[in-house]
């Protein structure tokens, strides 16, 4: 068994935060709301990516950061369910999903 | 910082472990590659599928971390799950989609600065720490201390999120369902 890392953990970091950008990218540009979640969902994995890679190379003897990875997938999961639901509702009141065009509340 | 990076990682393909930096280049371009095609894509259902080889590619990633369970949740909670879910709501929703429409808000030049500020910010901070990290111990039956952990110290944690579950189900339905007719 090797002590040393095969890889240092930047590369790691770099690609959750490069994820992460992205992700951002597609919530703050997308007009379509299910590609707004889609980004929501990027970042959560970016997250995730970092919660592991820490678990990893924190010795992987504390388990907390799998853990936390469990359950942000499992809220993510739930988060997406409801979030769909709401799209669908809103479709078939206002016939678009566009969210600059749902803007019944706006001043 | 992503120079370094990818210095570090050849110095690890000239060191010997062969497999492990190339898998990790090619999950990592697997993962980075499809997700910028989601947020860039036209066409929404292309998103959606773009969403798959990017998920599935963290998957990979989870596995060289040693991770062969959550690499598996992913798997099947991302890749089965929620990608289908959202094919699905782009199905049933797609009907207003004519090819013309403009798929970014008047703020794509602003959303690609705050993105790239954002990575640049953060990429900056991860440049200047030193990351000392333990040893890359041998990990011996990672699934089993994980439902050790999950059952004994984090067993509220794992309540809650099954009641989460239920919740969120429940209220998808009933507001999936609309309002009853008659």
């Amino acid at each position: 068994m090797m002590s040393i890392a095969p890889i240092p953990i930047q590369p790691y970091l770099v690609v959750s935060v490069l994820l992460f950008a992205i992700g951002v990218l597609a919530v703050l540009t997308r007009r379509n709301a299910i590609a707004v979640l889609m980004g929501v969902e990027l970042m959560l994995n970016a997250a995730n990516i970092n919660f592991v890679a820490f678990w990893r190379y924190g010795g992987g003897e504390q388990m907390e950061g799998q853990v936390f990875a469990v359950i942000v997938i499992t809220v993510a999961a739930a988060e997406a369910a409801v979030a769909l639901a709401i799209v669908l509702n809103v479709y078939r009141r206002f016939k678009t999903v566009n969210v600059d065009q749902i803007n019944l509340m706006k001043g | 910082m992503i120079a370094s990076v990818w210095e570090a990682i050849w110095q690890s393909f000239l060191a010997g472990s062969f497999w492990y930096p190339l898998a990790f280049v090619c999950f990592a371009l697997g993962t980075l590659i499809p997700a910028a095609l989601v947020a860039l894509s036209r066409n929404i259902l292309h998103s959606a599928l773009w969403l798959l080889p990017c998920l599935a590619s963290v998957a990979g990633l989870y596995l060289l971390l040693g991770a062969e369970l959550l690499a598996a949740i992913q798997i099947l909670v991302y890749c089965g799950g929620i990608v289908v879910l959202i094919l699905f709501a782009v199905m049933l929703t797609h009907g207003v989609g004519d090819p013309d429409m403009r798929v970014h808000n008047q703020q794509l030049v602003w959303g690609l600065v705050a993105a790239i500020g954002l990575a640049g910010i953060l990429l900056h901070l991860l440049g200047q720490e030193a990351w000392q990290m333990g040893p890359w111990a041998p990990s011996g039956d990672v699934t089993a201390r994980l439902a050790d952990a999950l059952l004994r110290p984090y067993v509220l944690a794992f309540e809650v999120a099954s009641v989460i579950l239920l919740a969120a189900m429940i209220g998808a339905i009933v507001i999936a369902r609309g309002e009853p007719e008659g």
